[in-house]
């Protein structure tokens, strides 16, 4: 092999390396809003298994959760009083007593509010 | 009849009785609550990528009348720029999954509702609950009431040792051991 090749094959091997260890150092955010939800289920169930302590399983996975919304803040919603949902973007059509279907990140049990949060949450529907 | 009449009249008078009761109490209870605090802390070493993390969805409970104040973070709501650093953060270093939150549980000292006016300086003595650690803190706060709102903001500096938190020595050198934190709350009268 001539010396050339040898030099070559080391910049190539070395733009590679470089490639992959930037895509791993700045590998882009979970995107909640396109990935599958690992359960369905009702905004009063979750808070149950949350205050039955069983819900550390669902920490930081994407879920489905029903529920009618209970009250409105600027981006943000309370389902049956029991699960807070901060939205991605700002949900302006949005009404109290509306039922809804919303995927998000179950990020955990708030005791101060009795209250489970999701957030990054998308509307289902 | 006049023995009806004076019945009747007790009953009103009890029933008016419990009346003032409930909105005396009612007004006893002047809570300030918010679910959509912001705490920012920022961990950053000159010339190394930036080491910081927003939480906007930190709930908090002011009771006005004993200045009793309670704040939850969940841990996992922390968001970086860098979705690895996030990880390290919620993996290696704040272990999310074992300690999911962060409470603080403390009194506005000398607090009255009545003497805010504008903006005026408080000292909140009370416990962090960090990493599954406790620790006591008297942390300045600002304090200030416009229309129904109050508004809470404060800055202080937190030590990852002191919570019992371990940086391996190989980053240690772009994390700073100074932790700077900064807390907005917007408190909502209920």
């Amino acid at each position: 092999m001539s010396k050339q090749r040898k030099f070559l094959i080391l910049i190539l091997i070395l733009l590679v390396g470089g490639y992959l260890g930037y895509n791993y150092i700045y590998q882009d955010h979970r995107d909640i809003k396109s990935e599958t939800p690992q359960l369905e289920i009702t905004a009063p169930y979750l808070l149950e298994r949350f205050k039955t302590n069983d819900g550390a399983a669902l920490l930081n996975k994407t879920i489905t959760v029903t529920g009618v919304i209970t009250s409105l803040e600027e981006g943000a919603v309370t389902l049956d009083e029991s699960v807070y949902a901060s939205f991605i973007e700002k949900k302006s059509e949005l009404k109290v007593n509306e039922k809804l279907q919303i995927k998000g990140r179950c990020i955990g049990y708030d005791e101060l509010f009795e209250i489970v949060k999701l957030d990054q949450c998308s509307l289902l529907k | 009849m006049g023995c009806w009449k004076i019945k009747y009249m007790k009953n009103a008078i009890a029933l008016s009785i419990i009346c003032l009761a409930l909105i005396t109490t009612a007004m006893g209870q002047e809570k300030f609550t918010t679910k959509t605090g912001e705490i920012t802390f920022e961990a950053s070493v000159p010339s190394f990528e930036e080491v910081k993390a927003v939480n906007s969805n930190v709930s908090a409970v002011l009771d006005a009348t004993t200045g009793n104040f309670a704040a939850l973070a969940l841990m996992k709501g922390f968001r970086f720029k860098v979705a690895l650093m996030e990880e390290h953060f919620n993996e290696n270093y704040i272990e999310s999954s074992k300690y999911p939150k962060a409470t603080f549980k403390g009194t506005i000292q000398n607090f009255k509702l009545s003497e805010v006016s504008g903006k005026r300086e408080y000292i909140i003595k009370g416990t962090f609950n960090l990493h599954g650690v406790d620790k006591n803190y008297e942390v300045p706060a600002v304090i200030s009431i416009k229309e129904e709102m109050l508004m809470l903001t404060a800055k202080f500096v937190l030590k990852p040792e002191e919570f019992n938190i371990k940086i391996p020595s190989i980053v240690s050198n772009k994390i700073a051991e100074d932790v700077n934190v900064s807390v907005v709350f917007s408190l909502q009268k209920q």
